[in-house]
């Protein structure tokens, strides 16, 4: 989701642990790509978490808690 | 109290010093024998209750064993003094100093006269040639040295505590304790608590302290001063350590006993006018060159030279609250719970940061997330983090290079992490006074406690909670005994409070699946 969809696999492949590539490219995404501004999403139930300067808002609404 | 192993034994070039006079000297390193490499006992103070934590630190990165005194909040270890720079990178500690002699047993004349004449007369006994050498390669370190990175660090978020330094300084000026000069007054203390206004302990004895130093240096001036002429000639003169610069110094003492006949004052006074006498030195309270330390601990005295900046330590914390001290607090809380490498650390109230920014510095092969639900506190902690990521800016290219660090905005009790998932939690808990309440911290220490466990791995997880409020976390902790041990407790001073530090183990239970939310 962070524009890079081309580069990573949906799922990890089952021996990723040997695959170099793989790793490198999960690391850059990981450890050398901040988010500063956007969203990060549930993939079950689609709410949206705002991210502003590089720091998520995680707090749940008063009837989500 | 605990004393560890001795040093090594002195290398053939050191010989133990004998001193000369009646005050039944203890060990000390005795002047190099030419060849031999110029060693130096050092002093450190540490945050009360980390000497073991500190002393563990000097081992791994000196290789050195320690010695922890009987007067908290010291430990002392021998270092080549080609060693200083590694010395001074040390995280646990807060200022240093070379030793010029420990006597373990100090028979005090009850006379209080007799009591200071003999101290003037220790004076010219010392051997103070090679701690003077310790101090002058000090100060060639000190002119290359860049600012500490956690002093630079540590600034955008201590513009808050202006206040509180301000009221800690205020409160402890009536400090009346008979026993103790430079005393901890936890009574006079101005309570601190919450999540951002962590004291760094020893605040009030510190400020004690500064009171008491500013009257003597005042009074060694006014001796000084208030002599004939000879002053005046001697300091135009060279000194008798034949330095072409007449140095100037000031003289601070600290005291702590019930049995001494001076207070702190006298015997600085005294001790800095034999000073002068013996090196033809300047009294300078402000713009000093030397700091000689005097500290004396019922039947334990160590006189010593300063090799970190006192004052502007203290300005730190004057004018910009816990800055320095909390860090050496945070060290000591991390490396409580041994952190081990891809180990992911969580603070999850983190307040203004001090603990994942010391942690992502110290431990980088872990990975540290720091929160909390505060939104100033989440700013400042970001603020934190965007100083020690600029600090860590490599010059040569256009890339910053990042840091294992992360700063969410979330809530204690819905923390957005997976159950198990996290191998330590370390944090400090409101104290339930300047944030939140007492009674705020019934509720909320309980379900802060099954939240962190929940998270936490079962078996190899753990656990290091900083709080004041110790009944209520005792009695919290009661509730989850399914969840976590307690491990290690460790007694600390936080400002003039007693706080504590528990270190929990995580138990092998698994926590409940998590409710659906996440």
């Amino acid at each position: 989701k962070l524009g890079h969809p081309s580069e990573l696999p949906p799922e990890p492949a089952p021996n990723y642990e040997g695959d170099e590539e793989f790793l490198r490219r999960v690391h850059h995404v990981l450890l050398e790509v901040e988010v500063l501004e956007g969203a990060l999403q549930c993939p079950d139930s689609g709410r949206r978490f705002p991210i502003t300067k590089g720091v998520p808002n995680m707090l749940l609404s008063e009837d989500e808690a | 109290s605990v004393v560890l192993a001795a040093a090594r034994p002195p290398s053939p070039g050191m010989a133990e010093a004998e001193a000369a006079g009646d005050a039944g000297p203890g060990p000390g390193p005795g002047p190099a024998q030419e060849g031999a490499e110029l060693a130096a006992v050092i002093g450190a103070t540490v945050p009360t209750g980390f000497e073991q934590t500190a002393a563990e630190e000097v081992q791994e990165k000196l290789g050195s064993a320690s010695r922890i005194s009987r007067d908290r909040g010291k430990i002392y270890f021998e270092v080549p003094a080609r060693s200083l720079p590694q010395v001074h990178r040390l995280r646990s500690v807060d200022n240093l100093f070379v030793v010029v002699q420990e006597f373990k047993d100090y028979q005090f004349k009850e006379n209080k006269e007799d009591a200071l004449k003999e101290l003037e007369d220790l004076v010219k006994k010392l051997p103070w040639t090679d701690p003077l050498k310790v101090w002058e390669l000090n100060n060639s370190l000190k002119k290359k040295k860049t600012k500490r990175k956690k002093h630079n660090l540590q600034s955008p978020a201590s513009s808050e505590k202006l206040n509180d330094g301000g009221e800690e300084q205020g409160a402890d000026q009536n400090n009346t304790n008979d026993q103790e000069d430079c005393a901890q007054n936890p009574a006079a203390v101005e309570p601190a608590g919450g999540q951002d206004t962590e004291k760094p302990q020893g605040v009030a004895s510190r400020n004690g302290a500064e009171e008491e130093e500013v009257k003597e240096q005042s009074d060694v001036k006014d001796e000084v001063q208030a002599s004939s002429g000879s002053e005046t000639k001697a300091g135009d003169g060279q000194t008798d350590e034949g330095e072409a610069k007449v140095l100037r110094f000031r003289v601070t003492c600290n005291r702590a006993g019930e049995k001494h006949s001076f207070t702190s004052n006298e015997a600085a006074r005294d001790f800095g006018g034999a000073v002068q006498e013996h090196f033809q030195w300047k009294a300078d309270m402000t713009n000093f060159d030397v700091e000689v330390l005097l500290n004396i601990h019922n039947n334990e005295v160590v006189v010593g030279i300063a090799l970190t900046e006192e004052s502007l330590h203290r300005r730190n914390i004057t004018h910009f609250g816990p800055t320095t001290l909390r860090s050496t607090l945070a060290y000591g809380m991390l490396r409580l719970c041994d952190p081990q490498p891809t180990d992911i650390i969580v603070d999850p109230m983190c307040g203004t940061g001090a603990i994942p920014i010391e942690g992502a510095a110290e431990w980088p092969s872990c990975y540290h997330i720091a929160g909390d639900n505060n939104p100033q506190a989440v700013k400042r902690a970001a603020n934190n983090i965007c100083s020690l990521l600029r600090k860590n800016e490599n010059k040569d290219s256009s890339t910053a290079l990042g840091a294992p660090l992360d700063i969410i905005q979330w809530d204690i009790c819905n923390l957005p992490l997976r159950t198990g998932s996290v191998d330590i939690v370390v944090t400090d808990m409101p104290f339930g006074k300047r944030i939140g309440s007492k009674k705020k911290n019934w509720d909320l220490y309980p379900a802060c406690l099954m939240e962190m466990g929940r998270i936490c791995t079962p078996g190899t997880g753990r656990a290091v909670l900083l709080t004041q409020d110790k009944k209520c976390f005792a009695k919290a902790l009661s509730r989850v005994g399914h969840i976590w041990r307690r491990a290690q407790t460790v007694w600390v001073n936080v400002g003039g409070l007693h706080a504590a530090v528990y270190l929990l183990r995580r138990t092998w239970e698994r926590a409940e699946e998590r409710r659906s939310f996440w």
